[in-house]
This record gives structure tokens, sequence and C-alpha cells, in this order.
């Protein structure tokens, strides 16, 4: 990565909870670059701070150490998308997907339009009066997508957006993300427990340690891009898997 | 949290603050800061009345100084004249609440276990819910005539209800799981209720036994000020007839540091009870 001018950048990134002489250390140090317009996929057992990390950059928190700077042109230019939809079940779903614009203050009818044009696009628009209780897992998490997509974030924070689904849905979804993302070229980070989900969706797939997480593996996956899921199928992606197995299973198993 | 570095291109910083930097120092001073205030708060406001009374904005007859009211609790307690009452008063609640409690305790239990009963006894039990307790006192007091029955008799009816609601809705809403998993093992009813159903609800009993404390001292107060010839309550009332506003207001102090004490000493019995709970740190209602 010889950019000059990377999208977000850690230095000597660590994160500690509690305070002394009961202290827990979750992350790091890590050091982090991630160009403009890059997919990075991070992997890593469960505890491992990862999504530390990704609040960390998102500013809902602040390290303990280090420094974590990102390149922008906005106050905010981060949106997030969490495990558990993070959707709010008392706004319809086109309410939810503007919620982004309205705290902007976007004016209404420019809302509206950027609303039900992602929702198009996330083949919601027959659902745009519907309240999320009455959707699906998957339509769900769609709303929660189109929802961080609207504000058209310089920064995509994805915390195992997939996590809750079934793997059947799970794949549909990453395909989707994948032909979203690679249109939109938006500067992602992306956490995930599924090495597949990884390989497919990243740009560069990260692995890290057991507790306190740094980053112990990088591997480029081999596939030119645009890509499509019809990549799992070939024999270079079992072997990265494989491959990405055999460094987590080490972290993953207790000591 | 963040800040724009001017320049060419902004820059945004995510960047230790001080809580990161000097947690010890900072989590100290967080709570230096709100012991002081939870203790400014009331000490101001009764600086404030104290200074109202000797300036005279109030008259001090009928809202005697803090300062005046501390010196006539403390020689009414070192001669003895306040203990009776005190202790008429905390002996109506103690057996008001335990006779309570454990009535409702036992019919929440089985309330809450079984539909049957639940669908025998509660619309009754919803009907007399709504009944003030204290319009109850009359019929206590033909019931069991003068003295120390139908006080105990209100503070039990009173707790009774509080502990009864939050058992039966606390058996009610034990997760299917927990009493599928003893069911499968052949639990018997007895084993079913000491492993599953007991320790299940004991936190949101414990939450409704906490509320039903504080009430107690409220209700007993009430009932005392209408028939007894004792207690805190009798000391409030015969002291404003007799136009001794202070003797009134040490009454009140009394009252407020009793339930205080009282709702307290449950909810410490109630963390030493359930300490896999979360901490209940919450005054819900009362």
């Amino acid at each position: 990565m010889g950019d000059p001018h990377p999208k977000l950048h850690a230095t000597d990134l660590t994160r500690t909870f509690g305070r002394p002489p009961r202290t827990v250390d979750a992350l790091g140090p890590l050091d982090l670059t991630v160009a403009a317009g890059e997919f990075v996929c991070l992997v890593g057992p469960s505890g491992c701070g990862k999504s530390t990390l990704l609040r960390i950059a998102a500013g809902l928190l602040r390290p303990s150490t280090g420094l974590l700077e990102i390149r922008t042109t906005s106050r905010r230019p981060a949106a997030m998308i969490f495990q558990d939809y993070g959707i709010y079940d008392w706004k319809p779903v086109r309410a939810n997907v503007r919620f982004g614009l309205d705290v902007q203050r976007v004016p209404r009818r420019e809302a509206n339009a950027r609303a039900d044009a992602w929702l198009t696009r996330m083949g919601l628009a027959d659902f745009a009066d519907a309240y999320p209780a009455t959707l699906s897992g998957g339509m769900r998490q769609r709303v929660a997508i189109a929802r961080a997509l609207a504000v058209e974030p310089e920064l995509l924070l994805m915390d195992e957006p997939f996590a809750a689904l079934d793997a059947q849905l799970r794949t549909i979804l990453q395909d989707e993300l994948l032909e979203l993302t690679q249109s939109t070229r938006t500067t992602t980070l992306f956490i995930t427990h599924s090495l597949e989900e990884a390989i497919v969706l990243g740009d560069r797939v990260l692995v890290m340690s057991a507790r306190p997480g740094r980053i112990i593996a990088e591997h480029v996956p081999p596939f030119p891009r645009p890509r499509t899921g019809d990549i799992r199928a070939t024999a270079e992606f079992t072997a990265l898997k494989s491959e990405l197995w055999d460094l987590l299973r080490k972290e993953a198993a207790p000591a | 949290m963040t800040t724009i570095a001017p320049g060419r291109e902004s820059t945004l910083v995510r960047r230790p603050g001080p809580e990161e930097l000097h947690p010890v120092r900072t989590h100290r001073r967080r709570r230096a800061l709100e012991l002081s205030l939870a203790a400014a708060v009331p000490v101001l406001l009764v600086l404030l009345w104290q200074l109202a009374a000797t300036q005279a904005w109030i008259d001090d007859r009928v809202y005697p100084a803090p300062s005046t009211i501390l010196a006539d609790g403390w020689d009414r307690a070192a001669a003895g004249d306040l203990w009776p009452d005190v202790w008429a008063t905390l002996k109506r609640v103690l057996a008001g609440y335990a006779l309570g409690t454990a009535a409702g305790y036992v019919l929440g239990l089985l309330m809450g276990s079984l539909s049957l009963v639940r669908a025998a006894f509660e619309p009754l039990l919803d009907a007399l819910y709504v009944v003030p307790k204290l319009a109850l006192l009359p019929i206590f007091l033909n019931m069991f005539g003068l003295g120390e029955g139908p006080q105990v008799a209100l503070v039990a009816t009173t707790v009774f209800f509080f502990v009864w609601i939050s058992t039966m809705s606390a058996v009610i809403a034990v997760p299917s799981g927990h009493r599928d998993a003893g069911r499968v093992f052949g639990a018997s009813p007895w084993q079913m209720f000491r492993h599953v159903l007991l320790p299940a609800s004991l936190p949101s009993v414990l939450v409704g036994a906490r509320i039903a404390a504080g009430v107690a001292v409220l209700v007993i107060v009430a009932s005392e000020q209408i028939a007894a010839t004792n207690g805190l309550g009798h000391l409030i009332f015969d002291s404003r007839a007799l136009f001794q506003n202070d003797v009134m207001f040490v009454g009140i102090v009394c009252v407020a540091v009793l339930g205080v004490l009282f709702s307290e000493l449950v909810r410490l019995a109630g963390r030493l009870l359930t300490p896999w709970a979360p901490k209940d740190r919450g005054r819900e209602q009362s």
C-alpha cells in the first residue's frame, strides 16, 4: 500500500477496558491502512476486538492509545450497519431509510426521492410503508444497508451484518452487496466470522489474532473486479479458504 | 471526540480522550462529582429552608427552621419521648409486611403456575386490587376491634397485592425453555419450584417486595392518623392538632428515614439472595 493519502490510517491503536487493576486489553497494538474505495474484510475469533476497532472508526469509542485518522470532507463520514439491524421498529421502511438524511436536514422531498431510489435498488419498493416488524430478517437487513448507503457515506462500517441470517440468505445478500459495492466503490471495513464472506467481498482479507486483537496476516483474494459470487466454486477460492482457516484455527482454539 | 485539522485535506482524528489517558483519575473525579451532587442538592434545599425561616420569608411557626426541627428531634430522642412511637410503627410495618409478603408470594406462585387457580382468583383479586386499601380500614376495625389488629391487617393487605402481582407475572414470564428442561429431566413439582421457578422469579419478586416496603410505611402512617393512639402517624397528626409544628416535622422526618432504611434493607437482602441478577438501582415507582 504505497498510497500517500489513505482513506483510513490507524497507528499503534490499542483499546483497554476497565480500570486498573482489573483491565482487559481488547485491541492492538494495531496498524491499518485502507485506501480510498477499498473493501477490507476483518476476520478473527470471537472477542478479538474486531467490533472495538469498528466502533473506534465510527467515533462511538475512543482508543486507549494511538491514533486513527480518516481523510474526509465531511464531519460525519461514516455509516455503520449493525449485526442486529439497528433499524427502528417504530418507523416505516421509507422513514428508516430516510433517517440519516433527516438527521442531516436534507429537504423532505429530496430525502424521500433518495430513499425511494435506494428502496427500489434493494427490491423493497413495495414495502416502503410497511413497519420493519412485518419484514423477514433478510429484508430488514436490506433496509439497514439502504439506510447506510442513502447518506452516501465516505466510509462504510459493517459489523457482522449477515450473522443473524440463515446460510442461504447470507449467500444471496453477499452477492447483492458485492454487486452494490462494486458500483458505488465506497470505502468499506467489513467484519465477519465467515471466511467465505470475507474472500467473496474483500479486496483484502485481514486475519486478527485472539485478544488483544492484532493483525497477523493479510491476504489478497486473487479474483479481479468486477467479480461475482461464482468465484466460490473455483479452486483458488477453496485453497485460500483453507489457508485462512489454518491461521484462524490456532487463534480460535482455546489456549 | 473528533477534530478536523486545517489544511488542504481535512483529517478526522480519533484519539484517546481524558478518560482513556487517565482512567483512574477520571473515574475518581466522576464518582466524587456524583457523590457531591447527591449530597449537595438536599443540603442546599435544607439551607434554603433554614434561610427562609430565619429571614422570616416563611412563618416559622408553621414551617419551623430545620435547625429547630433537628434540635427538637434530638431532645425528644434523648428524653426517650420519640422511641415508643417509632417502635409502635415499626412493629406494625414489620408484622404486616411479613404476613403480606408470605401470603402474596404463595398465592402468586400458585396462580402463576396453575392456570385453573389463576382463572378462579384473578378477576376477583383484580377488582380488590383497585380498592384503596385505606377504605378497608373501617372493615378491619369492625373485624379486629381497636388495637394492633386493624393496622397490621391493613399493611398486610397492601403488601399482599404488590407481592402477589409481581410474583404471578414473574412466574408466568419464566421462559418455557427453563420449564421444559426441568420437565425432560423429570423434576417433581417441588424440584421444579426449588430449582427453576423460585430462582427464575426471585429478581422481579424482589422488585415488587421493595416497592411494597415503601408503600407499607406510607399506608401505616395514614392509618395511624385515623385509628391509633401511638405511632409516627399519630404523632404527626396529634402534634399538628396541638399546634406543635416542630414535633410534626420531627415525625415526618422519622417516617422518611424509616421508609428509606426499610426499602434499602429489602434491596440489600435482594442483592444477597440473587447474586446472578443485574443490580437493581432504579426506584421504578413507589
